[in-house]
C-alpha cells in the first residue's frame, strides 16, 4: 500500500530498475514512469488498450512468449526485459512489415519530423528495405475541406477510430477492407462529417490524417509555440498556438495540460485565423465630416480624452457608460473597471455577463453566498449522478460535454437530461443519447421542467430529513407551493408523464456524487434566475447542495465571464466580487487603489441603453461588446447610440456598433497579448502572447492606462504582468494558477439565511408556472449556440466557415413535412416584430414544434425576438420567440 | 655572393654581365614552357563535372518541377540563405510544391549541403560562376531565376549529380529519382 493515499501498489523491475507503481498499472505506463520509452502505436493513455500493432513488445521473465505491454498490468515481483535482442529484433520485424507498404513520403508528409514510424524506424531499422514489391496505393474517393486522409501512410493502429468512439462518442470513423488493405474512411461514400474537434489529427502516431487548414505550409522545426487559452468558450482549454514568422500556422494541446487534457472542439482546433482575419482594425479611427478616418494614435487618444473630461465636467460622470466584452483577459477587465470607477468616477459599468451567466451568479450569491462552482471537471467526471439542464452541452461546452461523456461512458455515471433534444444519433453527438432518463422539454420549458422536479421530490418522499428538522417553514412553504400546481398544468404541451420526472428524482437521489449542470437554455430564458434558484431549492431538498462532490455547475458561455465576475466588471461589484454597497470592501479596495470608488448605484448595461435613450447618458465606451448585434432591434439600441455624443468603441473588428462610433481604437485578439482569464470551473490560467499586435493594435489594457495619463488620473503598468500582480494581491482567490482549481465550500451562513426566510422573497413568482402563450399555428423559435461557432467572432475564421457558414433554420423532419420543405428549401419566419427568409433544413434532434436558429448568423432574423428584462439581475432575454412559419 | 671570391674574378664577372646573365637563364627557360595563366575572358579553363558553381533548379524530362516543397534544402543549408514557401498545389490535390523559392547566393557558401539533402535531385550545382553585378539584389535568386538556371546548364547539373553518385547515368537512374505517389481520385461510379 502507498503511503500517501492508500492505494494498493506493486513493485516490480524494469530494465533492472526498480519501481512501484499503483496495482493495475499497465507495463507500458509503470516503463514510462520509470524513464524507459517503450515503442508503441496502437496505446494511447485516453484509450482502452487494443494491442492491435505488437509495436510494443517486452520479454516479461517466466511468460512464455513475447507480451505486448500496452495490455499487460503490472504484477509484483515481474521482471520486464524492453530492450533484450529478441525484443529488438521483434520490433525490427514488425516496422519492415509496415514499411513493406509504407510510402517514401516523409518529405512532403506534414507529419515528417514529429513522425512516430519516422522515429522508430531511424531507431530500430536498417536503413534499406528487404521488400521489392509494389506498394499498396489506396484510390482517394474524395477531399475533405478540412480533415484530410492519406491512407498510404496508415499503420491501422485504430487510435483515430478508437478516440472518435471511446472519447468523442461520434463514431465517425470506420475501418474498411481487410489486412494491410484496411482503410479509415467516414461511413458512406461522402467526405468527412462529424464534430471536427481535430482529435483524429492529433492523435495519429503517423501522416495519415492531417489537417487541410495548414498543410504543407511549416515544417515542426520551424514552429513557435505559445502555451494559451482558447478564446471561445467558458470552458477554457489549453491550447498551443505554433507560429511561423508570426503567422498563426496551427493549433495544439498537450496531453496531462490544461483542464482540456489535450481534447480539443472544432472551435479551439480549427478556428484561430479569426485572430488574423484581414478585416482586421489596425489603425485608430476618428469620425470627422461624418466619415472614420484614419489617424494617429495621439490624436485618436487625445480627442477620446478630451471628449470625455467635457462630458464629465459638462454632465458628471453619471453621464458615462461603459461596456466590456467578458472575452477579455483579466487585465483588461480589471483595468477596464479601474478606469471606469477611478479616472471617470462612474459605477457604470458592465459586461456580457449580463446576457445570461449573471442569472447563475445573483443565484450562486444568494443562496449559497459564493460567486463560483463548488465542483471541478474532476468532480463532474468522479459524478455518479449528472443531471444537464438546459444544457445542450456537446455545442455550447463540448468539453464539459466530454467529462460528462467520460462519467458516462467509462465510468457509468447516471445521466439525466432535462433537454430540448431528441435522442437521436446524428453526425455530432447527442448528450441525450447517453441519459438514463430524458425529459424533453421546449426550449421554453426549462423553467416548468424544474417545478416538475420539485413536485417529484415532494410526491416521492425523498426531502432531506435533516432540512426538514432544520428549516420546517421553509419546506412546507415550497411543499404547499407546489402542490398548489398540478401535473396538468405544468405537462399541459409536452409529452411527459408524472412518473418520468418521479423516476428522475429517485435516480438522483441514489447518488452520492450529484451535480447539476446548468446551460444557456436556462440561464438566457425568461425566468432564468428564478429557476436559476429553484435549481438550488432542488438540491436543497435532496441534501445535495452542501455534499462535498456535490453542486451547482452553470456553464459560462464566454471564455472569461467568470473573470469579469471576479474582476468586479459589473456595477454592483468590486474586484474579489465584493458588494460596491459593503464598507469594508470598499475600504479594502481604497486600500489598494488610495482612493475610494464610487458610491452611486450603476447601472446595467440594459439601463444604460434606456438611459442613453433619453438623452441622460452622454458618453459610452465599448470594449469588444457589439450590443447592436447581439441585441434585437426592439431593443433600441440604434436609438440609444444615435443620442449618446461621445461613443468609444475599441475593437477588433468594425463592427454593428463600432460602426457608428466617434472613436474606433484597434485593440489585439487574444493571441496577441498577455494575461490571464478565468474557466467557467473558476480557474485562473494564463493567456500568452502568440504573435505580435497587428498592425498598430495595443492590448485593451494599454489603452486605458494611456488615457488614464491623459486624464491626469495615470494608472501606469509596465507589462500585463505588473497588473496581475496587482490583481493577485487585491484577490486572494485568484491566485490558484496551477494545474486544478480549489473549489470553494457554500457559505453555511449564507444557506441558513437562506432557508430561514430569504427564500421568501419572491416565492411566489419563481413557483408559479409562466403564463400559457402558445397559439395554434406557431412554433417556438430559439437562437442557440452551434458548436462550430462562438459568439460573432468566429464567423472571421476561416476553417469553421468551412464548416458552417451561413444560418439554417433546424426543424423537426415532421414539421418540415407538414409545412411541405425539405432540407435546402427556404422559409419565412414571422410574428408581429418583423419576418426573414432562410434555408432550413430537416433535422431529427429537433423536437416538434421547434426551429433551432444559429444565433451567429442571427442578423436578418434578430426582429422577431423582442426583449424582456429580468426584474432582479437586469439580463435581457431575447432568444425565443413565437413565431408562424410558412414555406416560400 | 662568395665573399671569399678573388678581386681577378670579380672584376671578370663585371666585365661579363655575368649577373645579368644569370637571372636572363631563367627568362629563357620559361619561354619554351606552356604558359601557367590563360586570358580570362577570352579564354576559359575546362572545370570538372564535381564543381560547386552556382546553383539550379532541375525539371523532369517532360517538364515537370522536381521540386516538391519540402523544406529540406532549408533545414540543411548552414548559412541559412534558402527560403522555401510551400502549399497545397491548387491544381493538383495534396501535392506539395513550392510556390516560392529563394537562394541568397551572397550568403551561400557553396558546400552542397542542400544538394544532397534533395529527396528528388532538384538542387543541383552548375559550373556557372559568372554573376557579378553592380545590383546586389539581383544576387537573391528567385524560383524562376533558378529554373532558368537549371534550364541552361541542366548538362552541368545533371553532371554535377552523377559526379557525386547522387543520380546514375541511363536506364539505372530511375531508381535515383524518387517520384512521389499520386493520389488516385476514384471515380464516383468506379
Ligand atoms: S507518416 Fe511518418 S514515416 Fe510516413 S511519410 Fe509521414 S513522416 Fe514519413
Ligand atoms: S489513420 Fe492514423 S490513427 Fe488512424 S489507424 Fe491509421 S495510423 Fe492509426
Ligand atoms: S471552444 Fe471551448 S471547448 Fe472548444 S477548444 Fe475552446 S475552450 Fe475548449
Ligand atoms: S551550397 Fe551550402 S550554403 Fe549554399 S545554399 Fe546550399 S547548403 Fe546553403
Ligand atoms: S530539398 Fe529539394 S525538393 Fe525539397 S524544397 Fe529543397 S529543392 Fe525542393
Ligand atoms: S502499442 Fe501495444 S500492441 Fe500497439
Amino acid at each position: 500500500m502507498s503511503q500517501e493515499t492508500g492505494q494498493p501498489t506493486v513493485t516490480l523491475t524494469i530494465d533492472g530498475m526498480t519501481i512501484t507503481v499503483p496495482k493495475d498499472t499497465l507495463v507500458i505506463e509503470a516503463a514510462r514512469q520509470a524513464g524507459v520509452m517503450i515503442p508503441h502505436f496502437c496505446y494511447h493513455p485516453k484509450l482502452a488498450p487494443d494491442a492491435n500493432c505488437r509495436m510494443c513488445f517486452v520479454e516479461i521473465e517466466k511468460m512464455p512468449r513475447l507480451q505486448t505491454s500496452c495490455s499487460t498490468k503490472v504484477a509484483e515481483g515481474m521482471v520486464v526485459r524492453t530492450t533484450s535482442p529478441t525484443v529488438q529484433q521483434a520490433r525490427k520485424s514488425v516496422l519492415e512489415f509496415i514499411l513493406a507498404n509504407h510510402p517514401l513520403d516523409c518529405p512532403v508528409c506534414d507529419q515528417g519530423g514529429r513522425c512516430d514510424l519516422q522515429d522508430f524506424s531511424h531507431e530500430y531499422t536498417p536503413p534499406v528495405s528487404r521488400f521489392t514489391e509494389l506498394k499498396r496505393v489506396f484510390p482517394k474517393e474524395y477531399f475533405s475541406a478540412l480533415i484530410e486522409t492519406q491512407m498510404n501512410r496508415c499503420v491501422q493502429c485504430l487510435r483515430c477510430v478508437r478516440y472518435c468512439d471511446q472519447v468523442m462518442d461520434v463514431k465517425a470513423l470506420a475501418p474498411q477492407g481487410r489486412g494491410t488493405l484496411t482503410e479509415i474512411k467516414s461511413f458512406g461514400h461522402h467526405e468527412l462529417d462529424c464534430e471536427f474537434c481535430g482529435g483524429c489529427v492529433q492523435i495519429c502516431p503517423v501522416g495519415a490524417i492531417t489537417s487541410r487548414l495548414s498543410m504543407y505550409e511549416f515544417r515542426p522545426w520551424m514552429l513557435k509555440r505559445a502555451e494559451t487559452i482558447c478564446g471561445y468558450c467558458g470552458d477554457g482549454c489549453e491550447i498551443t498556438l505554433q507560429t511561423k514568422e508570426n503567422r498563426l500556422i496551427e493549433v495544439n494541446s498537450t496531453l496531462g495540460g490544461g483542464r482540456n487534457n489535450a481534447d480539443l472542439c472544432a472551435r479551439g482546433f480549427f478556428g484561430y485565423h479569426a485572430s488574423t482575419h484581414p478585416d482586421r482594425l489596425t489603425t485608430p479611427l476618428v469620425r470627422k465630416d461624418g466619415h472614420l478616418v484614419e489617424v494617429t494614435w495621439e490624436e485618436a487618444l487625445e480627442t477620446v480624452a478630451a471628449q470625455v473630461g467635457w462630458v464629465k465636467d459638462e454632465y458628471g460622470p453619471e453621464a458615462i457608460g461603459g461596456l466590456i466584452s467578458a472575452r477579455c483577459t483579466n487585465e483588461d477587465l480589471y483595468l477596464f473597471q479601474k478606469f471606469m470607477r477611478l479616472v471617470l468616477g462612474t459605477n457604470h459599468l458592465d459586461s456580457s455577463v449580463r446576457y445570461g451567466y449573471m442569472n447563475a451568479i445573483e443565484a450562486f450569491r444568494r443562496v449559497q453566498g459564493l460567486h463560483r462552482w463548488t465542483v471541478t471537471f474532476d468532480d463532474v467526471v468522479a459524478a455518479d449522478t449528472l443531471m444537464l439542464i438546459g444544457t445542450n452541452v456537446t455545442e455550447t461546452n463540448p468539453i464539459t460535454g466530454l467529462k460528462i461523456k467520460e462519467a458516462v461512458k467509462q465510468r457509468g455515471a447516471r445521466l439525466i437530461t432535462l433537454e430540448s433534444l431528441k435522442p437521436v444519433r446524428g453526425t455530432i453527438s447527442n448528450i441525450a443519447t447517453l441519459a438514463t432518463h430524458h425529459l424533453e422539454l421546449s426550449p421554453d420549458q426549462f423553467g416548468i421542467g424544474v417545478l416538475g422536479l420539485i413536485k417529484a421530490v415532494f410526491e416521492q418522499g425523498l426531502v432531506d430529513s435533516a432540512l426538514e428538522q432544520e428549516a420546517p417553514e421553509y419546506v412546507g412553504a415550497l411543499r404547499t407551493k407546489i402542490e398548489a400546481i398540478t401535473w396538468d398544468r405544468l405537462l399541459a404541451h409536452s409529452t411527459l408523464t408524472p412518473s418520468m420526472f418521479h423516476a428522475a428524482v429517485r435516480t438522483f437521489e441514489q447518488g452520492a456524487r450529484s451535480i447539476v449542470v446548468v446551460g444557456q437554455g436556462v440561464l438566457r430564458s425568461p425566468g432564468g434566475y428564478a429557476t436559476m434558484v429553484n435549481i438550488h431549492d432542488v438540491l436543497l431538498l435532496l441534501g445535495r447542495l452542501d455534499r462535498p462532490g456535490c453542486g451547482i455547475a452553470a456553464l459560462a458561455e464566454e471564455n472569461n465571464e467568470q473573470g469579469a465576475i471576479e474582476m468586479g466588471a459589473v456595477p454592483d461589484l468590486l474586484p474579489g466580487a465584493l458588494p460596491v454597497s459593503d464598507p469594508e470592501a470598499r475600504r479594502a479596495v481604497a486600500a489598494s487603489w488610495g482612493q475610494e470608488p464610487p458610491r452611486t448605484p450603476g447601472l446595467t448595461m440594459m439601463e444604460m441603453i434606456e438611459r442613453a435613450k433619453t438623452g441622460h447618458l452622454k458618453a459610452l465606451f465599448v470594449v469588444g461588446e457589439n450590443p447592436l448585434g447581439s441585441l434585437p432591434p426592439s431593443a433600441g439600441v440604434a436609438e440609444a447610440l444615435d443620442r449618446v455624443e461621445l461613443l468609444v468603441c475599441q475593437e477588433l473588428f468594425l463592427t454593428e456598433t463600432a460602426q457608428r462610433a466617434h472613436v474606433v481604437l484597434p485593440a489585439c485578439s487574444y493571441a496577441e497579448k498577455d494575461g490571464t482569464c478565468i474557466n467557467t470551473e473558476g480557474h485562473t490560467q494564463a493567456v500568452r502572447k502568440a504573435i505580435e499586435p497587428l498592425g498598430e493594435s495595443r492590448p485593451d489594457w494599454e489603452i486605458f492606462s494611456a488615457l488614464s495619463v491623459l486624464l491626469d488620473s495615470p494608472m501606469e503598468y509596465e507589462t500585463a504582468k505588473d497588473l496581475t500582480k496587482e490583481i493577485r494581491n487585491m484577490i486572494p482567490a485568484s491566485r490558484v494558477l496551477g494545474p486544478a482549481p480549489l473549489p470553494p465550500r457554500p457559505d453555511r451562513e449564507v444557506l441558513r439565511r437562506y432557508i430561514l426566510g430569504g427564500y421568501r422573497d419572491d416565492l411566489d413568482g419563481r413557483l408559479t408556472p409562466p403564463p400559457v402563450t402558445k397559439t395554434t399555428g406557431t412554433m417556438t423559435l430559439s437562437f442557440a449556440q452551434s458548436l462550430f461557432h462562438s459568439g460573432k467572432f468566429s464567423t472571421k475564421a476561416k476553417g469553421l466557415l468551412k464548416i458552417q457558414s451561413a444560418g439554417v433554420a433546424n426543424l423537426n423532419p415532421q414539421d418540415a413535412e407538414r409545412l411541405g420543405v425539405r432540407t435546402g428549401d427556404r422559409i419565412e419566419i414571422r410574428n408581429e416584430g418583423g419576418s426573414a427568409i432562410t434555408p432550413v433544413r430537416a433535422w431529427e434532434r429537433v423536437p416538434e414544434g421547434v426551429v433551432v436558429f444559429p444565433e451567429h448568423f442571427d442578423q436578418d432574423l434578430r426582429q422577431v425576438m423582442s426583449v424582456t428584462v429580468d426584474p432582479r439581475t437586469g439580463v435581457p432575454y431575447c432568444k425565443l420567440a413565437r413565431v408562424s412559419v410558412e414555406k416560400v | 655572393m662568395p665573399t671569399t671570391s678573388s678581386p681577378a674574378k670579380k672584376l671578370f664577372d663585371t666585365v661579363l654581365f655575368r649577373e645579368i646573365w644569370e637571372a636572363m637563364k631563367v627568362t629563357f627557360r620559361h619561354m619554351f614552357h606552356r604558359p601557367m595563366t590563360f586570358e580570362y575572358p577570352r579564354e576559359k579553363r575546362t572545370i570538372p563535372d564535381t564543381h560547386r558553381g552556382a546553383l539550379a533548379l532541375l525539371r523532369y524530362d517532360d517538364g515537370q518541377e522536381r521540386c516538391v516543397g519540402c523544406d529540406l534544402c532549408e533545414a540543411a543549408c548552414p548559412s541559412h540563405c534558402i527560403k522555401v514557401i510551400s502549399e497545397e498545389d491548387k491544381t493538383r490535390p495534396l501535392q506539395r510544391y513550392a510556390k516560392e523559392f529563394y537562394i541568397d547566393i551572397t550568403k551561400c557558401v557553396f558546400c552542397g549541403y542542400c544538394v544532397e539533402a534533395c529527396p528528388v535531385n532538384a538542387l543541383a550545382m552548375t559550373k556557372l560562376y559568372e554573376y557579378s553585378t553592380p545590383d546586389k539584389r539581383t544576387l537573391l535568386f528567385d524560383k524562376a531565376r533558378l529554373y532558368e538556371i537549371g534550364e541552361r546548364y541542366l548538362e552541368d547539373g545533371k553532371r554535377y549529380l552523377y559526379a557525386h553518385n547522387q543520380e546514375k547515368e541511363g536506364e539505372e537512374s530511375r531508381a535515383y529519382r524518387y517520384q512521389f505517389p499520386v493520389p488516385v481520385q476514384k471515380t464516383p461510379n468506379a
